[in-house]
């Protein structure tokens, strides 16, 4: 089982801190201008994370102060949406994000052990007052959307005594938000800060390249053929896939295509043109289309297509059109200019 | 062909002198006193796989024997030698772990070996409230020693007779990768048992008389327990066996007969990629820093024994012997040869001066870890370490994570130095 969301990424490692002092020579480098774009594209996506996140951690607070069940959906939109904002950006896996390991704080997943259930039920039953320092010394399980997911989604806790709005448990929602809003705001200012040693770095043209060739894979291997049963012996499990508790596996996954189409293939486009690769990037473009035309329809809960052979049909062929589209990109773009791949948290079992 | 000699005080770390000082006695060696090409470098990684899976046998053989006695005779004594032999026999097996990354028939095998984090609730009895198996997994609490038929998934099956075979095909049974019949993990949880400790001290703390016969039985099905114990030992060796095989010079049909008419490039891609896959993605990632940052004892490699310090510190060992050539056998020999690191040393000898130091100082930082495990005063095994707000085990472990992290960019290095681009087998087929 691999994590693939493990931000051990080398280039970016070995780059020392991201924050290290700007190259200035190479700031009018011929590739600068493709990473001025990257970095103004993937700041929006970190303004729209920092924004809905902290109209989730709001939206908590007022739910608790007076619940209603209106105010429980209301509620459970704003987590989807905030949690959608990080779909879009999720692939960027360099930079500040690699910070205090945030990309595992926001996600933490895989979680076949189901560890956030554990954590959270030791986190309620507990009695020490829940505060900002306990969320950031509970470990990562505890400190993102999946935790919040867990609080307001999970059947078996909506069930129980502890159901929301029980005072403990909401107490432990609210501070689980704010986490994430304090932690899309600190990235947002980082990322910010990160401008000039990424514009004027040449390396961080590979990196950026790199970042979206394997949030692709991570999309078409973790999250769609591993829960598929397309992998090894495996069954087809719902429970392989990323927010099943919300059934919004598929949504994700078109957000997050849609991130990448947004925040990184303009630039990306950009260059391939100038590298005399037009109609690979216009091959592309269009294969991101096809991706994103399954959707709306495919906006649906993935454990009954998972079920049904038939419905089944509709995921085989979001499945073909995204790995079309990572051999276009991790394989012919890639190899045209000169991308190469090293280590990877990917490595391994 | 392996070097095979006894000079005690030999440092592992000093290649080129071990390479020089024991030319001209067998044919790997007289290879040694040449400049190391490719070619020998990658028949010498065929060495160091056979010496070592050949260890791994032994020390199973060893294992078997002694599951075998206390099973004859259950007594505390033959429990703790039946312990003692698991904890030896794991001690060449993770050298071995760096071949198989890279070599894909080490890869297709190992699971039937090594394969965790597993739910041990397929095999025997657990203690439900404190055992969280992988979500959806049909076969978590099938609890196979308990009865003659089990249901996994609504599918029933005949686990009547235990033999290897059968523990063999109930291996990841459902389609569950949790759901580990076989190997290591599960001999372990058969010695030990489930350890309830958590964060605390302490390790699982199987009675002896869950092997005891009659009335004295604790937990029930003590005779299926004890078949189960003897089948999956048996299975053990038996599957070792074949990958020795694999690896032996002179035969023409095994695995080490395709590798050395394969392009040598091929072969030095492999033994890269396996020390830079098991440095990062597996070693640091997946089974440390997963675990750390998560506080997620669920995540530790050997949970029942607490042997996780060893299973960690022999896979970097295992990285270190393939880039130096030198692998320590059990009985205390040395097998040399030639090395990447000869063969680094004459393109770049500042290069693998460094890496070098890297790989040591991964050792030194895994030692530590080990050390602090294993202390007499204040023992502090991995699932300690990685307790929440334990500040100095998390130092512990990050400084090992970071070690290989650095170790891992040098070895990329080596690899562009060596003439190879892609170190992914994937992208073999590419012109980069």
């Amino acid at each position: 089982m691999k994590r693939l969301t493990l931000t051990l990424c080398l280039a970016s490692s070995l780059a020392a801190s991201p924050l290290m002092a700007a190259d200035a020579s190479n700031a009018d480098s011929p590739t600068a201008d493709y990473r001025k774009q990257w970095h103004s594209d993937i700041l929006i996506g970190y303004q729209g994370l920092a924004t809905q996140s902290q109209d989730l951690a709001n939206q908590v607070e007022a739910y608790c102060q007076t619940p209603s069940p209106k105010g429980l959906e209301q509620t459970k939109q704003a987590w989807l949406e905030a949690f959608l904002a990080w779909q879009q950006v999720r692939f960027v896996d360099f930079g500040p994000v690699e910070q205090d390991n945030r990309a595992w704080q926001f996600q933490f997943w895989p979680d076949p052990k189901n560890l956030v259930a554990r954590k959270a039920s030791y986190l309620l039953k507990d009695d020490a007052q829940i505060t900002p320092a306990k969320i950031s010394e509970s470990g990562v399980a505890v400190q993102g959307f999946p935790m919040a997911e867990y609080l307001l989604y999970d059947q078996a806790l909506n069930n129980g005594e502890r159901a929301l709005p029980a005072n403990r448990t909401c107490k432990l929602l609210l501070a689980v938000t704010n986490h994430i809003a304090d932690n899309s705001e600190t990235l947002v200012s980082d990322w910010s800060g990160f401008q000039n040693s990424y514009i004027g770095s040449d390396q961080y043209t590979d990196t950026t390249i790199r970042a979206a060739m394997a949030g692709l894979e991570i999309l078409e291997e973790r999250r769609l053929a591993n829960p598929m049963g397309l992998r090894g012996n495996a069954k087809r499990s719902v429970y392989s896939a990323d927010a099943w508790r919300s059934e919004a596996s598929l949504i994700a996954a078109d957000a997050s295509v849609r991130g990448l189409k947004q925040h990184f293939l303009p630039a990306f486009s950009r260059l391939l043109k100038d590298r005399e690769q037009t109609d690979l990037a216009e091959r592309i473009a269009q294969q991101f289309d096809e991706v994103l035309a399954n959707f709306p329809e495919l906006d649906r809960p993935m454990a009954p297509l998972l079920a049904d052979d038939n419905a089944f049909k509709s995921l085989q062929s979001l499945y073909i059109d995204v790995t079309q589209l990572t051999a276009l990109v991790n394989d012919r773009a890639a190899v045209e200019l000169g991308v190469v791949r090293g280590f990877n948290s990917s490595d391994g079992d | 062909m392996k070097t095979m000699f006894r000079p005690a005080l030999l440092a592992l770390t000093i290649a080129a002198a071990i390479s020089a000082g024991c030319a001209n006695t067998t044919p790997s060696d007289s290879a040694a006193s040449e400049p190391a090409t490719k070619a020998s470098v990658v028949e010498h990684y065929a060495n160091l796989a056979h010496a070592g899976y050949e260890d791994a046998l032994i020390t199973a053989k060893a294992l078997n024997e002694a599951t075998d006695q206390l099973l004859a005779n259950p007594s505390d004594a033959n429990m703790q030698a039946a312990k003692e032999a698991w904890l030896a026999a794991r001690v060449p097996y993770q050298q071995t772990e760096v071949f198989r990354f890279g070599n894909a028939i080490v890869d297709d095998w190992e699971g039937q070996l090594n394969a965790w984090p597993l739910d041990e609730g397929l095999i025997d009895y657990v203690q439900a409230d404190d055992y969280q198996y992988e979500l959806g997994n049909a076969g978590a609490t099938a609890n196979i020693i308990e009865s003659n038929n089990i249901n996994v998934g609504g599918e029933t099956l005949d686990v009547t007779n235990l033999t290897p075979e059968l523990l063999a095909n109930l291996n990841e049974v459902g389609g569950s990768e949790a759901n580990v019949a076989t190997g290591y993990h599960a001999i372990e949880f058969l010695l030990w048992g489930q350890d309830l400790h958590g964060f605390e001290q302490g390790s699982g703390e199987r009675p002896i008389t869950d092997y005891a016969t009659g009335t004295d039985c604790t937990n029930g099905n003590c005779d299926r327990r004890a078949d189960y114990l003897d089948a999956v030992t048996d299975l053990l060796v038996s599957d070792l066996e074949w990958m020795v095989a694999q690896w032996a010079p002179g035969a023409s049909d095994n695995y080490r007969s395709q590798l050395m008419n394969a392009n040598a490039n091929e072969g030095v891609q492999k033994m890269l990629f396996g020390m830079g896959s098991l440095s990062l993605g597996e070693l640091a990632g997946e089974r440390m820093k997963v675990a750390l940052e998560a506080n997620s004892y669920e995540d530790e490699h050997d949970c029942f024994s607490d042997n996780t310090h060893n299973s960690h510190y022999y896979n970097g060992q295992g990285i270190q012997n393939v880039y130096t050539g030198d692998y320590r056998r059990v009985d205390g020999s040395l097998v040399s040869g030639p090395s990447l690191s000869d063969l680094v040393e004459q393109n770049n000898p500042e290069l693998n001066a460094r890496l070098n130091a890297q790989l040591d100082a991964s050792m030194k930082a895994l030692g530590m870890m080990k050390a602090k495990a294993e202390s007499s005063q204040n023992p502090m095994p991995f699932d300690m370490m990685i307790a929440p707000g334990n500040a100095k085990g998390a130092s512990v472990v990050n400084r090992a994570i970071m070690a290989l992290v650095e170790q891992t960019g040098s070895i990329e290095q080596a690899a562009r130095q060596l003439g190879l681009e892609a170190l992914s087998p994937d992208d073999a087929g590419h012109s980069f």
